[in-house]
């Protein structure tokens, strides 16, 4: 199989163009991991954890637009390899000793296996969809369920990182509302990005978007369509499970809901759907927005402006403005806010 | 068209500059604090599933806040006043996590909460870190002070200690009545509660000689019904049925129970959130007489706390649970502790919470005193039965409001 058999878009851009683009994206990235890197300057320190929530979401949703938006492969259980990534850490963290970043490559590598293996048995028996996501949910749940009843990975009491006495880099732990925390996770994002945006410009990445147009097409071209997914599903679930091991070294504490729980799932789809699916930045934006959202209604709430004084010490309004946020940008940006830019862009 | 959307990106890329340059504006102004007030930073559930229990706990600190202050305040600081500063967990451990951190970092001196044990778990880390005192009013998983963590302390009485008390209340309740028993089947929820209690009752019964019969488990969050389960007991033969769940799970046994109608001497809760609570007769009607259930308990016989039940009433339109004085005696407990170090430094202040000897709203064996774990030693569950129709407490004797009716078999 060459390249010159495999054109799904019109002409396939010429390489120069190409790398180009990617040369643009990585500038892109540069620039705003340069604006991030201020924001422990810039931030009080109470809000520290917000920042570490960001980058916490934005991680995740990277990985879950891999596969679901560049894919389209809809999961609706991303939480089973964040979970995967949280338990492998603590697990061998606490029964072993081990470093958090060991325990990442076997945690990232074990998810990426079991995504593989969960991909394998649904597209062998041509589960698509809705029934893909279903599927992808029962597994997380399944999960959940399992980490609740297993007597060696503590059952539901979960596990707790020890705490050190002084900070250490090989065991990633550090005072509380350390810097270092937003730094690592600030480079990890920068990390998944570029894995990102490598392997879309990849033959594999390219492969997959043009599966996921037209699957059919592309198999007649000759595109091994198992192949190439699994790939993506395992990339995605990799990248996925980094986000939960610095979950559970930023919370010291991992128990079966908040790893495998569809609260993780919804956290990983969330952000992309609303900064843009299937767009590079999206994620980002989405992370950006939605992080800081329940935490600043509640401080925005507790000294309301005068006109709103009724609603002083009123809980839950931030839920109702991220589901007013979600039905607005469904309704207003179906392609969320960068891939509505995009699209005003190429209008213009 | 073209101009709607670009007014929408607009709108949305505004929206989000405004909520991130919000973020630095909200913490720069809860810096700024009078001296003389103390912050104390509570976390309780205030949104989610929850949030009623929530915000009992909360009332209950403010109750608590406003007594102190009405009655001069910190006397050993000048007559200082305390303020609470209100965090909202949502029953998840991050935004408790987080909750807890931004309470610190605005100033306060000691943190209250949280009502879930996850949620408390993660508090205690972040208390640790910081080095602020945590004083949890409700959170019965013992795994939460077995890190040797000295700066959190815990005034509910254990889950190990329900379920061990549990063991020890029914031997001695079926011998002096002379209706041994012959084996014990014990229905639970599937998390740490649940399963928490239902091992340290398993191991005490063994000492004791008591018969374990079948453990049957289910989903407390989706659970709609327990007649399959109430069957196996049914099936089972036991005379003794135990029951560790929150408030819906148990209506919904008690009705399978009443449905079902195995042969039991009686129902009996460990730790169980719907057994002995006063609305339990009103919801599951006539299946709730007789039930048991060993619990904390306001101590009705102490004046405070009748004082404190009124003012709840008067003050929120609402019956006040026990779990609200708990939260009551968390905050008089750093207050005590605010008098005897004559300092807002946390440090001190937890060296003045571990010596703490006050006597709470709830039934007690004596004063609340932490040992070298945080645990509240003096911490007593009682055992109580729907008689009546309202729940009283009937044993241990020198304690008891009304007497015993076992067996109670189910009608």
């Amino acid at each position: 199989m060459t390249t010159t058999t495999a054109p799904p878009a019109p002409t396939p851009a010429p390489t120069r163009e190409r790398a180009q683009s990617l040369k643009r994206s990585l500038l892109i990235l540069v620039a705003i991991a340069a604006v991030a890197a201020c924001a422990p300057f810039v931030l009080p320190e109470s809000r520290q954890s917000i920042a570490i929530r960001v980058l916490i979401f934005a991680m995740m949703a990277i990985g879950w637009n891999l596969m679901s938006g560049y894919g389209g492969m809809f999961s609706f259980g991303h939480a089973a390899y964040f979970g995967i990534g949280a338990y492998t850490d603590t697990y061998l963290l606490v029964t072993f000793g081990w470093s958090p970043w060991l325990a990442l490559v076997v945690g990232a590598a074990l998810a990426a296996l079991v995504a593989a293996g969960i991909g394998y048995v649904a597209f062998r028996y041509k589960l698509r969809s809705a029934y893909f996501a279903l599927g992808t949910f029962a597994i997380a749940e399944m999960l959940r369920l399992l980490a609740t009843n297993t007597k060696w990975v503590n059952g539901t009491t979960g596990y707790h990182v020890p705490l050190l006495p002084e900070s250490s880099w090989t065991m990633l732990q550090f005072g509380a509302n350390a810097a270092e925390y937003f730094y690592i996770g600030l480079a990890m994002v920068v990390v998944c990005m570029v894995v990102t945006l490598l392997y879309l410009r990849s033959r594999s990445g390219i492969y997959t978007v043009a599966i996921r147009d037209n699957e059919d097409a592309a198999d007649a071209l000759g595109i091994s369509v198992m192949r190439v997914r699994l790939t993506t599903m395992a990339l995605s679930a990799a990248i996925t499970a980094a986000a939960g091991m610095f979950y559970a070294q930023y919370y010291t504490f991992v128990d079966p809901d908040t790893a495998f729980g569809s609260a993780q799932s919804v956290q990983a789809i969330a952000p992309a759907v609303i900064g843009g699916v299937a767009t590079p930045w999206g994620p980002l934006v989405g992370a950006l927005i939605l992080g800081p959202l329940a935490d600043l209604t509640v401080t925005w709430l507790r000294t309301p402006p005068a006109f709103l004084d009724f609603l002083t010490g009123r809980s839950g309004l931030d839920v109702v403005l991220y589901a007013i946020l979600l039905i607005v940008i469904a309704l207003v940006l179906p392609k969320g806010i960068v891939g509505s830019i995009q699209e005003w862009w190429k209008r213009r | 068209m073209r101009a709607r959307n670009f007014v929408s990106v607009i709108a949305a890329v505004g929206a989000g500059v405004a909520l991130v340059s919000g973020c630095g504006q909200g913490g720069a102004s809860g810096s700024s604090g009078d001296s003389k007030v103390i912050k104390i930073g509570t976390l309780h559930p205030m949104t989610g599933s929850n949030a009623g229990d929530g915000a009992q706990l909360q009332h209950g600190a403010e109750l608590a806040v406003k007594k102190i202050n009405d009655a001069g305040g910190i006397k050993a600081l000048g007559g200082a006043k305390l303020e609470l500063d209100a965090g909202d967990t949502k029953g998840t451990p991050d935004t408790g996590q987080s909750e807890a951190q931004r309470l610190v970092s605005d100033g306060a001196v000691a943190l209250v909460g949280s009502y879930q044990s996850a949620v408390s778990a993660n508090i205690a880390a972040v208390a640790e870190r910081n080095k602020v005192p945590f004083v949890m009013d409700i959170s019965g998983d013992d795994a939460i002070l077995s890190h040797g963590y000295r700066y959190s302390f815990r005034l509910q009485p254990q889950n190990s200690r329900f379920g061990a008390t549990a063991a020890q209340y029914i031997k001695d309740i079926t011998k002096s009545k002379g209706r041994p028993v012959t084996k014990i089947a014990y229905l639970h929820e599937a998390t740490a509660f649940g399963t928490g209690v239902y091992t340290a009752f398993k191991s005490e019964a063994q000492k004791l000689g008591l018969a374990m019969g079948p453990e049957i488990t289910y989903d407390a969050a989706s659970v709609s019904d327990l007649t399959t389960q109430i069957a196996k007991v049914k099936a089972s033969g036991a005379n003794i049925l135990v029951v560790s769940g929150y408030y819906r799970d148990g209506v919904l046994a008690a009705k399978a129970v009443q449905t079902v109608k195995p042969k039991l001497d009686a129902v009996i809760g460990a730790a169980d959130g719907a057994f002995d609570q006063p609305q339990f007769p009103t919801d599951a009607g006539s299946a709730a007489n007789g039930y048991f259930d060993v619990n904390y308990h306001l101590n009705d016989k102490s004046a405070e706390a009748k004082a404190f039940a009124d003012l709840y009433q008067a003050a929120y339109h609402d019956k006040a649970r026990a779990s609200a004085g708990f939260a009551y005696d968390s905050v008089r407990i750093i207050a005590a502790a605010l008098e005897r170090a004559g300092s807002k430094d946390p440090g001190k202040i937890r060296d003045a919470i571990a010596k703490t000897d006050l006597n709470p709203l709830s039934l007690s064996n004596g004063p609340v005193t932490f040992d070298e774990k945080g645990e509240n030693t003096a911490g007593l569950p009682v055992l109580t039965q729907i008689q009546d129709g309202a729940p009283s407490v009937v044993y241990p004797d020198n304690l008891a409001a009304k007497t015993i009716v076992y067996p109670a078999p189910v009608q």
